[in-house]
Order: structure tokens, then sequence, then C-alpha cells
């Protein structure tokens, strides 16, 4: 038998620890379940643990999935995401869901091991596979508040174009395998460097569509705002970063495997979503009230920053998307967090944020920071990964749209800035109530700013781990030709 | 090239004739019943006088006992194949089915915990 489960073991913990949370739920008595969010929340950090501690690196499951070092790069961002978005749901789910605490550890864990196998998915069936327990358990999830009419409403548009973005993407993969006769990556990549095809550019074109309602880049970007605004915070930290991390996993697994096969033909598309998802983002979150769906605008304008990466098809611009992800992530799920400090279940409106640095100061300070780092101000990590982006960019013959994206980053200042005049110079509605979170969100909070303020001061080593994944990346990269350079 | 895609035009046409001839000659011939009673016109329902409509809401428990079907059901359908194989396949199979069943079973028990099978 040469299943080789070796380089799994993060995922096996997952597993184990899924079934262990559903079986528990089944045995505890109705009334105490908080048992469970702390079994799931120690799955995850076993996992986390497990990514660091043991070799995971080499082929497994026939050659279907390999662990290179940018699966386990993903891998750790995905748990991480996992982590924060527990620890900042124990104590809402205790109080508000009380009832339907296990279906949600489980479902959280099962979409995390999704996220986990997809990372080193060298095989399209387990690509297409993993993508769907990544996706299935997020639409049950975001409709998690089932009472509120905002989140039926953003669960369903997920659900809706969740469905249509996995047909895309089908159609896309069917067309490739169907060509290529073959479903491993890297025979897709060595048939289409020999051979030209307009079904095969068909093909990665609808691919990278499908992923592309995943990422919630424009402009398939509609049920974002959505979605995050009905859904409960916690998760939305988790929303807004892990499954668009996989998306752009699975992106780099087909796309720039065989140097960049089939990158070659999708840059043009590349180049224009990214440059539309930029514009587009940055001018919605322009006038935007609610505090959810502004981060929600804001998050579809950084997507744009990681397709430019992507598209430079080079390993500096590999590398630079792997410490970007890990900024990304410690910034944004902080951002949402503050934001479930702050308004609990009252909603997102922009008018909560008034006056906080008098109802709390910590967490106007952390939400100060994590705003200054998503705007990309210097010494917080914001900065360091958009620059690191935009150099891989320059260097990839992509001046144009590194100038627009600098030139939008001074447009992101102004929304991101009125969270800040809200929060600091702003009367606080009388009389003054103080606002004490949770320890679990506030661990959260603490844990993500301690990463955005430290990857900030000293980016240096983070730096020279993406490097080194992206130089191990299993699918070698060779230079791309770059004719279709706009 | 074109050779190859002969058998497919034939095809297509043939896909398309059938069905609109069969229209047309229909059509042509007026065929069509002498008898217009009312119980013509009514729902089939296996000779049951149909009662009410059918677009009403639902309970979702029936859903619940289709989907629990469609467990056993498809359990059922990996089963008979595994058993017919199973002197060929040896331990491995067995050990396979035993952690197939068993994912089942942890399914079969949350949906009795939960109380998806009790009808009220």
């Amino acid at each position: 038998m040469n299943i080789l489960l070796g380089p799994l073991a993060a995922d096996l913990v997952l597993v184990i620890g899924m079934g262990s949370v559903l079986v528990t739920d089944l045995i505890l008595p109705p009334g105490d379940k908080r048992l469970l969010g702390w079994g799931a929340l120690y799955t995850l950090l076993a996992a986390l643990l497990a990514t660091f501690a043991m070799e995971l690196t080499g082929p497994a499951i026939f050659g279907a999935y390999v662990g290179d070092p940018v699966a386990l790069m993903f891998k750790r961002v995905f748990l991480a995401a996992g982590v924060l978005a527990a620890l900042g749901s124990l104590t809402q789910l205790a109080e508000r869901f009380e009832r339907r605490q296990g279906e949600y550890w489980v479902l959280l864990l099962s979409s995390v091991l999704g996220m986990s196998l997809l990372a080193g998915a060298r095989d399209l069936v387990l690509l297409v596979v993993c993508f769907e327990l990544m996706g299935v358990p997020l639409y049950v999830l975001a409709a998690w508040a089932r009472d509120d009419r905002l989140a039926i409403e953003g669960a369903l548009k997920l659900f809706l174009l969740g469905a249509v973005s996995s047909v895309t993407l089908l159609f896309g993969i069917s067309l490739l395998t169907g060509i290529c006769g073959s479903t491993m990556i890297s025979e897709v990549a060595l048939y289409s460097r020999e051979h030209t095809n307009p079904a095969l550019l068909l093909g990665a074109a609808l691919t990278l569509g499908g992923m592309g309602f995943k990422l919630g880049v424009f402009p398939f970007h509609m049920w974002v705002p959505d979605t995050y605004q009905g859904s409960t915070t916690p998760f939305v930290a988790f929303l807004s970063v892990a499954p668009k991390a996989a998306a752009i996993a699975a992106l780099v697994r087909l796309l720039i495997a065989g140097g960049n096969a089939l990158l070659v033909g999708v840059v043009p598309m590349l180049i224009t979503l990214a440059a539309a998802t930029l514009v587009m983002g940055n001018l919605l979150a322009l006038h935007q009230t609610q505090v959810k769906r502004l981060l929600a605008y804001s998050g579809v304008g950084h997507m744009g920053l990681l397709l430019m990466a992507l598209a430079t098809g080079t390993e500096l611009g590999l590398s630079m998307l792997l410490f970007y992800l890990v900024a990304y992530l410690f910034t944004n799920a902080g951002a949402f967090l503050v934001v479930h400090a702050v308004t609990g279940d009252e909603g997102d409106d922009l008018a909560l944020f008034e006056g906080l640095y008098a109802r709390s100061g910590w967490l106007a300070m952390a939400m100060l920071l994590f705003l200054l780092s998503l705007a990309g101000i210097p010494f917080v990590v914001g900065f360091w990964a958009k620059l690191y982006i935009f150099l891989a960019a320059w260097a990839g013959g992509l001046q144009w749209l590194v100038l627009l994206g600098a030139l939008l980053s001074v447009l992101a200042l102004y929304y991101y800035l009125r969270v800040v005049i809200s929060m600091f110079m702003r009367p606080p509605p009388t009389p003054i109530e103080p606002i004490v979170p949770d320890w679990g969100t506030n661990t959260a909070i603490a844990l993500c700013l301690l990463f955005v303020v430290g990857m900030g001061l000293v980016p240096g080593p983070f730096v020279e781990a993406a490097s080194n994944a992206a130089q191990g990346f299993d699918g070698a990269i060779v230079a791309m030709p770059r004719s279709t350079a706009p | 090239m074109a050779d190859e895609w002969i058998p497919a035009a034939i095809y297509l046409v043939l896909c398309l004739a059938a069905p609109l001839g069969l229209l047309f000659g229909a059509f042509a011939v007026r065929v069509r019943a002498r008898d217009q009673s009312p119980a013509k016109f009514d729902t089939y329902e296996c000779g049951e006088e149909p009662d009410g409509v059918a677009w009403v809401r639902f309970h979702p428990r029936y859903y619940i006992v289709a989907l629990l079907f469609v467990l056993f059901d498809v359990e059922a359908a990996f089963l008979f194949p595994w058993a017919v194989s199973l002197r060929d396949a040896g331990l491995i199979a067995i050990v396979d089915m035993a952690i197939f069943l068993g994912i089942l079973l942890v399914g079969w028990a949350y949906a009795v915990r939960k109380g998806a099978i009790e009808w009220q």
C-alpha cells in the first residue's frame, strides 16, 4: 500500500478533531456545550503546531497531494485564520447560539480541512473536491444568525453565486482534463506548453472565473458586502481571509505549475481583473456608512493586489504573494474582530464607532493600527506587504498597474481615515458606556496586533520564509515569456 | 478531421427529426382523444382522486427523511459491488468498508440524536 499519509499529519489531526467534536456533541447533555468550542480550538492549535513541529513534505495519496513549502505556508494561514475565528466566536456561540454549537465547530473544522488539503492538491479531482469541502460549510455558517433577514439574504447570495462558481470551475476543469487527457496538473501544464488550443485557454479562463467568485474580485464581488454584513462577525474574520487564500492557493497550483504553462494565456485577463478590482473595490468603499461593508469593499480592493502579484508569474511575485497573505490575514481578521467587539449584535453602522476612544482605548488603538496596516502606512505590516507586491509587479513588467495601485492607495486612505476620525474625534454617546470585550475576542485581537506590529517592525524573517517557500515550490518556475504584456 | 464529425452530424439530424416528425405527424393526422370527460384532465395519482392542489408548503421533515433515505440508499449501492468483489479485494476492502460504514454510522447517530427521525 503506497498511500503515504505522512505529509497529511496536520490534516489527519483536523479529521480526528472534527469527528471527536461531532461525537462529543451527541454525548454531551444539552445545556453546557462549551467544551466543543475548546475541542475545536485545541484541534486547530494542534494542527498548527504540527505544521511547525513535523516534517510534512513530500507527495501523498498516490501523488495527488504534495506537501511542498508553499502548501505548508498556505496551511498555516488557514489554520491561523481558524484559530482567530474560533477564539472570537467562543463566547458569542455559548451565549447567542447555545443550542447549535456542535454544528458550528464541525463545519468550521471541515472548511479548514478542505482548504488545508486544497493547498497541496496536484490533481484536479482532489482540487475540486477540496474546493467543495471548503465551500459548502461556508454557506451554512454564513446563515448562522438565521433569525436575521440580512443573514439569510447574505447566505443565499453566497450560496447561489458559490454554486455558479462551482459550475464554472467544473466546466473549466473538464475542458482542461478533456483536452490534456489527464487530471494531474503537471500533465496538463506539460501538454499546454507544447500545444496551442483555444479550448485550453477557455478552460483556464473559466477556472479563473470560478475562483474569482470565491476571491470576490470585480465583477464577481456582488456577494461580498452583503454576506459580510449579514454573517456573524467572528465568522466574517475567517470568511474574509481563509477562502480567499485558498482560492489563491488553487490558482497558484494550477496556473504557475510547469513554468506558467497556463498562466501565459490568461495574463491579459488577470491584469484586467486586477485593475478593475483595484479601481472598483476602492471606489465603492468610499461612500460606505456601514463598517463591515466598508471593510468588505476594501477587501475586494486588496484582492486586486493579490492578482497583480499572481500575474507576474515570477518567483519574486509568488513569495511576495505569500508574505502579503500572512499580513492580510492578521490585519483583516484583526479589524473584523474589533468590529465584533464594538458592535456585538447591533449591526455595523459607523455611528457605533463614534467616540470609541473614550469607551475603550484598547480597541480604538488596535483598530487604528489595523486600519493603518490596511491602508499601507509604514511601520505596520501592511506597508511592507503592499510595497513588496509593488516591487515584484514592477520587476515583472506591470509598471502601469503599480502606478494605478499606488494612486488608489492614496484614495483608500480617505475611507480608512473616516473610521479613524469617527473613533477619535467624534464625541461618544452620553452616558459613556465602556466596552469590555470577552476574553476570547481580546486574545485574538492581541495576537493579530502582535503580528501586525511585529511583522511591521521586523519583516525580515517573514519575507525570508516566504522567499524560501516560493523557492521550494513543487511546480518548477521558469521565466515566463512576457510577450503578452500590454 | 471532418470525417470524424459525420456520425455526430447524422446523430444530431436524427435526434431533431424524430421529435419534430412525431409532432408534425400528430398535427397532420389530427390524433386526439374523442372522450373529453373531466377525468381526462385530472392529475394522475395511481387511481386515487387527487385532493387539493400540489402548490402547498411542505414540512421540512419530508426533506430530512429524504436525505436520510439517500444516505442509506447510497450505502446499499456501495455495499453490493463490495460484497461481490470482496473475495478478490481481501482485507483492505474490509477495512475500507468499515471506515465508510463508520462515517455513515456517525451520520445516522447524529440524525437520531438530533431528533430527525421523530415524527411529530
